[in-house]
Formats: C-alpha cells, structure tokens, sequence
C-alpha cells in the first residue's frame, strides 16, 4: 500500500515537474477560462442584476471544458513520446501509475481553478467565498478520476477528441447537477447546501472506488 | 422458419395481443383521457431498458473477470436492445408530455436522467466502433457499460430523490384500479418476450459476425469444402 502511494506521488511529481518545466498547460488553461468569461459576457450582457444568476452556469461550462482538456493532455504527451508503454513495463501496479497522472492532473486543474474563480469575482461581481471554493474543489475530484480513466482509454482510440467529451460529460452530469446546485445556493439562491454539499462527496466515494477497480483493465490493454 | 424467426414472429403476436389489450380491454382514464395508454408501452419499454442495460453490466463484469468472448457479445447486444428501448420510452414520453403537461420537453430529474441514459449507452457503442476490434473494444465497452450503470438507479430514484413533475411509481404504490394493473402487466411481461427475444437474435448476428459457427464446421468436415475438389 504505502509503495502504491510512493509510486502515485512519483508519477504526479513527474508530470507536475515535466508541467512546470514547460509551462504549456496551465497557462493555456488559464487563457482558455478567462476567454470563456469573455464570451459569455457577450453571450448573456451581463449587468449587475443578473450576474448571480449566470455566474454558476459560466463556472461549470468553463470548468467542464477546461478538465475535458486537462485530461485529454494527461495521456497525450505520454502517447506522443510512447513513453506509457514503457511505465507500464516497471513492475509498478498500473493501478498505482493511473493513480499518479490522475493526482497529477487534478493539481493541474486546481492551478487552472485557481485563475478562474478569482476572474469569475473580478468579472461578475459574485463572491469569492470558502462555500463555492469546497464545492469546486470537491467536484474536481471526482470529475478528475472519470476524466483521467476515460482519458487513458480514448488514448489508444481512433478520434479520440471526438470520444473523450461523449464519454465523460454525460458521466460528469451528477458532480454539475450537484456543485451545481452549491454554488447557486452559495452565490445567494435558495436552497440547500449541505445536502448538495453530501451528495457531491457520495458521488467522489463511489466514482473514485469504481474508477480504481477499472484502472487496472484501462492501463493493461 | 429457424427458431430464431418463430420467436420473432411469436414477440410480434404478444405486442399485438397487447395493443388489444391497451385499447379494447384497458378503461379510458377519467382525467387525462385516451392519451394515458401511452403509460403501458412508455413504462414497460423503461423497465425493459433497465434489464438490457444490466445485461450489458453483467456481460462487461464477466467480460472482464474471465475474457469470455459471449459475454461480451451479451453485452454488445444488450446495450443495442437497451438504447431502443429507451428510445421508445422518451419518445413515448415526449408525446404523453405534449398534451398533459404542454411541452414536449421539461428539464426534469427523471427525463434529464433517461436522456443522460440514452447518451451514454450511445457512446458505448461509439466506444465498440472506434476501437480496436477484439480485446481492446471488449474492455473499454465493458467499463463504460459498468460505469454507465450507475445512471440506472439514478433514473429509477429520481422522482423519489428530486422534487420532479413526472408521477411516481404507481404499480408497487397500489394506485391503479385492477384492469389497469393487468393491460400494465400483460405488457410489461409481453416487452419483457420481446426485449429478450431481440438480444437473442442480435446475440445469434454478433456471434454469426464473430467468425465460423461450430454447426458450420461440422457442415464442412461432414460434406468437405466447397474448396475441395469435387467427388466424381
């Protein structure tokens, strides 16, 4: 157990490093979600009136896009360099490596969340508070360990772009409808937080289990 | 006629015996009128769709523990049988929706979840196109099969979870008056007939596409190739 966690920590320390050395994809996250602001200003003509209205919505659209091309990458630089074949030859559990790139993405998108909730209070005026950060980063989890399972599947699939967001985002919709929900509810609708708030940890536990017993049949093939 | 189309023809006799069920034995509903007999086929084809959908679970579960071939191809059929089924369901749906509820559409716990249904179960299929035929589609099938399942509990709770426009569960509730109940059970038990008849016929083509059926073997070691020379 503890060498699954060494050999985790070490593939994400990799990627974070390979990440920091390149600087590639947070920065082009980071543009991404601000882009997204921008064109649903556009898209709403926001005013201050409506912008607790719309802002949830925006924050899960950009958000759901920003992951499904996070993940997407997770599994994109190891194809191009063949490199996965080679990890997967180590006498480390596959379970442990999904484990790692999975670590490793989630903390990447955390760096992109942490541009665009900032932007989100800049833009629309709503408020930056602990309530709407928990929920975010709660839904990051479990969105991360779908995204990163179906991420290294479409990796070794023809027209792989096309089929990573028909996959995931249907399988995404419980995480949206629930964090979704928090965060109306904390940006000041009606509601109920803390059975949002549960509901949203229910579906990490179960997502996270079922996605460690299907990592290992993902990585094998 | 093979066995195969026997069952076919006897799936078609149930449904039609269960029109005539629906429309000559069932009572007219007092409030809603001719359109509630839509509800007999709308919920049978659901629940017929639930049973595909754990036929393509259990396939990918011992797909995946032991490789064996049928019960991919169980699931492979389950999950086409299933997304008709549950296209039957929201289109029958949407058309009960129309006039009782004045939209085709509402974006309600239990359509939203039968709709996310749809698609993933559509993007299992996706998955058996893209990839690589053989052992990998098997595989990715089988898991987007067994995380697509998690939706089906989901879809079955939703009216109980959310506060939602679509009716409860009436048949365990005992709200139905009992002629209802029966046109409801004879076609949910005649959907059933066909829901199985049709995996087992789309069953028989997977493994027709798989390759040489053993009867087809023994055709040949019995009579020789149609290669081989001819007997003079």
């Amino acid at each position: 157990m503890s060498s699954t966690i060494t050999i985790a920590l070490a593939v994400a320390r990799k990627d974070l490093r390979a990440e920091w050395r390149t600087r590639e994809l947070v920065p082009a996250l980071a543009q991404f979600v601000v882009l997204a602001l921008v064109i649903a200003n556009f898209g709403f003509q926001i005013d201050a009136r409506n912008a607790p209205t719309i802002a949830p919505g925006v924050l899960w659209m950009a958000l759901v896009f920003a992951g499904l091309v996070a993940f997407g990458r997770t599994f994109a630089a190891e194809r191009e360099q063949a490199s996965l074949e080679a990890m997967l030859m180590t006498p480390a559990s596959p379970v442990a490596i999904f484990a790692g790139k999975a670590l490793g993405a989630t903390l990447l998108l955390v760096g992109c969340e942490a541009v665009l909730l900032p932007a989100l209070t800049l833009f629309f005026g709503t408020p930056l508070s602990f309530p709407i950060i928990a929920t975010v980063l709660l839904a990051t989890i479990g969105m991360a360990a779908l995204g990163c399972l179906f991420a290294a599947m479409v990796a070794r699939v023809r027209a792989r772009e096309l089929l990573l967001p028909l996959l995931t985002l249907p399988l995404w919709i419980p995480f949206i409808v629930a964090g979704g929900q928090a965060v109306q509810v904390a940006m000041g609708a009606s509601g109920t937080y803390d059975q949002a708030l549960a509901l949203l940890i229910d579906f990490d536990i179960l997502f996270v289990v079922l996605t460690s017993l299907a990592a290992r049949f993902v990585l094998d093939e | 006629m093979n066995r195969y189309e026997k069952a076919a023809a006897a799936a078609v006799a149930l449904m039609v015996l269960a029109a005539g069920a629906i429309f000559l034995f069932a009572p007219t509903d007092a409030l809603q009128g001719p359109v509630q007999r839509i509800f007999y086929l709308h919920v049978s084809s659901a629940i017929a769709a639930y049973g595909c959908f754990a036929v393509v679970l259990l396939g990918g579960a011992i797909y995946l523990r032991s490789e064996n071939l049928a019960a991919d191809r169980l699931a492979r059929a389950g999950a086409v049988v299933g997304l008709v089924f549950t296209t039957v369901c929201l289109v029958m749906g949407m058309l009960w929706a129309k006039p009782i509820w004045g939209a085709f559409w509402t974006w309600d716990a239990r359509l939203t979840s039968t709709l996310v249904l749809w698609i993933i179960y559509a993007g299992y299929l996706l998955v058996r196109r893209l990839a690589e035929p053989g052992r990998q589609a098997a595989r990715f099938a089988a898991v987007v099969g067994i995380f697509g399942f998690v939706d089906v509990p989901v879809v079955h709770f939703s009216v109980t979870w959310w506060r939602t426009v679509h009716p409860g569960p009436v048949i365990v509730n005992d709200a139905l008056p009992p002629e209802m109940l029966a046109t409801f059970l004879f076609t949910m038990a005649c959907t059933l007939a066909l829901a199985t008849v049709m995996i087992a016929i789309r069953y028989r083509l997977e493994t027709l596409a798989a390759g040489p059926v053993p009867e087809a073997a023994k055709v040949v070691a019995a009579v020789g190739s149609p290669d081989a020379e001819p007997v003079r």
